[in-house]
């Protein structure tokens, strides 16, 4: 079995920054709903008397990864919480593929997401997590070893999944949002506390699955992680869109001209930080003295 | 070398052969059917399979369903000679209580237990997400879980009432004559199961409610032990009533309706327990619809 990590690395960026054309998605059906796609409109959420998202609206776009950025609290987590009907918006409409997520008749064909790295019952083995949720699905068991093979998790398939360390159950995660095959990905900060090893893996799954027409959302407040892994970038502050293109252009537009020329284009996704902070600046929840 | 990015959902190392493309996605991908009501309860049925507690809980039940038969028939069959004539003919009028409902009053403690962990779990390991994303309607969630846990419990519990009335009908037949063909004695073997399945559903409906486990564990056992133990105290028949309409003691659908103690009879018992079942579930089902997870 090819382990993910021996898989050559795909670049889904032509070397000047921009997508090449993809295949168009054949595999879900022309019903003249978008395919592969996220949307927000106006979506607001309040929690008493704060605002934790304000009127977001943002489309998310198959065969690439977008990257959604914010400092802690800017409503990353609600968002997306949000996008998968987990809570219910205040006003505004969050759809997938033209639907919101709880009209989707099988959801996880559509949409898979990882919000947490422990989403499952410690005492479960891994193999039997993924099975009840395969079941609920029509899924055929077959389905949930090609899985746990494409996460590289066979070994410890049997084991209670409450004796994985983070890196495994992190790839547990992984193989449950892919388990429907679906053609948008969702991951809540999915390589916080991994080793370099672990980075590197959710890193090329995640272009992989751009590379082959899904829609991936990811958010994250590791600037170096995104500056390497996003096409665009969706920069939430204080639960507003502060920005929404591409990661070349974000970090062009929001550095000094002439940091930006003199910095060599190899060197300058490192330049991320210095325009996420500038962006942000307004909006962090509490600034150092 | 990027020019050949479009080519990769074709190739072989592409998502568990999966490209999106119609031909290429894994056939193993797709469901077989539209899912519905029959798969949320196969995969319901996995999840409590697949946990010790529910091993661990049922033999728990089990042996002190069986334990509780024999000690409660044994001593009293050994005081028989001791006892005065009121006693005996109290006794002889209801065996098939002293059979069951000792059995049902302490092997009911590991089905509260089992109830509210098999959702209250849910909520405190995050397994509820997963839960969510995969079925975003909350009422089939919870209609799948109670009935399949409402199933698996009548059906253990059945299998353990049959050896608890042969052994306490052995223990008791010197002094008193049940029989399995007797419809008073069936029933109290059939309301043994559906006394269980019920706590179990109210337990379920308390872990729905407080979503930890704990908390919905203390919160069970007090209500089916120490409830009914104050309401009792209270004077009069307001006591009495009181205490003897708590779920705990509609234990009384277990006996043959013969022994003057009991303020409710067993048609009545089974009554209260349904609506304890309805109205718990009732609100467990108004909390999951309106909270988030």
């Amino acid at each position: 079995m090819t382990s993910i990590n021996a898989l050559p690395r795909i670049d889904p960026r032509s070397p000047d920054g921009r997508l090449l054309p993809l295949p168009v998605s054949g595999g879900f059906p022309v019903t003249g709903e978008p395919s592969n796609t996220i949307a927000a409109a106006g979506l607001t959420k309040r929690y008493g008397d704060t605002v934790a998202v304000d009127g977001l609206t943002f489309t998310v776009s198959p065969g690439r990864v977008t990257g959604f950025l914010g400092p802690n609290g800017a409503g990353k987590s609600t968002t997306m919480r949000l996008l998968l009907g987990l809570e219910r918006s205040d006003a505004g409409s969050a759809t997938i593929n033209g639907v919101p997520y709880a009209d989707l008749p099988a959801p996880l064909t559509q949409v898979g997401a990882m919000l947490e790295a422990k989403a499952f019952h410690p005492g479960r083995s891994g193999r039997n997590h993924l099975l009840c949720l395969a079941q609920s699905h029509a899924l055929v068991p077959e389905r949930v070893d090609e899985v746990i093979d494409l996460v590289g998790l066979r070994g410890a398939a049997h084991r209670r999944a409450g004796t994985y360390s983070l890196g495994m159950a992190q790839r547990l995660g992984i193989a449950a949002a892919l388990l429907g095959d679906p053609g948008v990905v969702i991951l809540d900060e999915p390589v916080n506390g991994l080793d370099p090893e672990g980075v590197l893996w959710i890193r090329r799954l995640m272009k992989r699955l751009a590379a082959e027409g899904r829609a991936v959302l990811v958010s994250s407040h590791l600037m170096n992680e995104m500056a390497v892994t996003a096409d665009h970038l969706l920069v939430v502050g204080r639960g507003r869109l502060l920005s929404d293109c591409p990661t070349d252009e974000f970090i062009r537009r929001h550095t000094d001209p002439g940091i930006y020329a003199a910095t060599p284009a190899i060197a300058r996704p490192a330049l991320l930080e210095e325009a996420f902070l500038r962006v942000t600046a307004a909006s962090v929840e509490y600034a150092g003295q | 070398m990027t020019t050949a990015v479009p080519t990769s959902t074709a190739s072989p190392m592409s998502l568990a052969t999966s490209s999106l493309a119609r031909e290429g996605r894994a056939p193993a991908a797709r469901p077989t059917h539209v899912p519905g009501r029959a798969d949320l309860l196969r995969g319901e049925w996995t999840k409590i399979r697949s946990v010790r507690s529910t091993t661990w809980s049922l033999l728990a039940m089990a042996v002190a369903s069986l334990a509780l038969t024999t000690i409660a028939t044994s001593l009293f069959t050994a005081r028989w000679p001791h006892l005065d004539a009121a006693t005996r003919t109290q006794f002889r009028s209801d065996t098939v209580g002293l059979i069951f409902q000792p059995a049902a009053s302490f092997g009911q403690v590991a089905v509260c237990v089992l109830g509210v962990l098999f959702i209250s779990s849910e909520y405190s390991t995050g397994m509820i997400r997963s839960t969510m994303l995969a079925a975003p309607r909350r009422t089939p969630v919870l209609a799948a879980k109670a009935a399949v846990f409402a199933a698996l419990i009548f059906a253990v519990a059945e299998l353990v009432a049959l050896p608890c009335f042969f052994i306490g009908s052995a223990i008791t037949g010197k002094y008193a004559s049940t029989s399995i063909t007797n419809p008073t004695d069936l029933r109290a073997v059939v309301g043994f199961g559906v006394f269980m399945a019920l706590t179990g559903l109210i337990a379920l409906a308390v872990g729905t409610l407080v979503r930890h486990p704990a908390a919905g564990i203390s919160l069970v056992l007090a209500w089916q032990f120490v409830v009914p133990a104050v309401l009792s105290l209270l004077p009069g028949p307001l006591g009495e009533h009181l205490s003897g309409a708590m779920p705990a003691n509609t234990v009384v659908i277990m006996g043959s309706g013969h022994d003057a103690d009991n303020v409710f009879s067993p048609a009545q018992g089974l009554g209260l327990l349904v609506a304890w079942t309805v109205v718990l579930m009732a609100g467990a089902w108004f909390s999951i619809r309106r909270r988030d997870v």
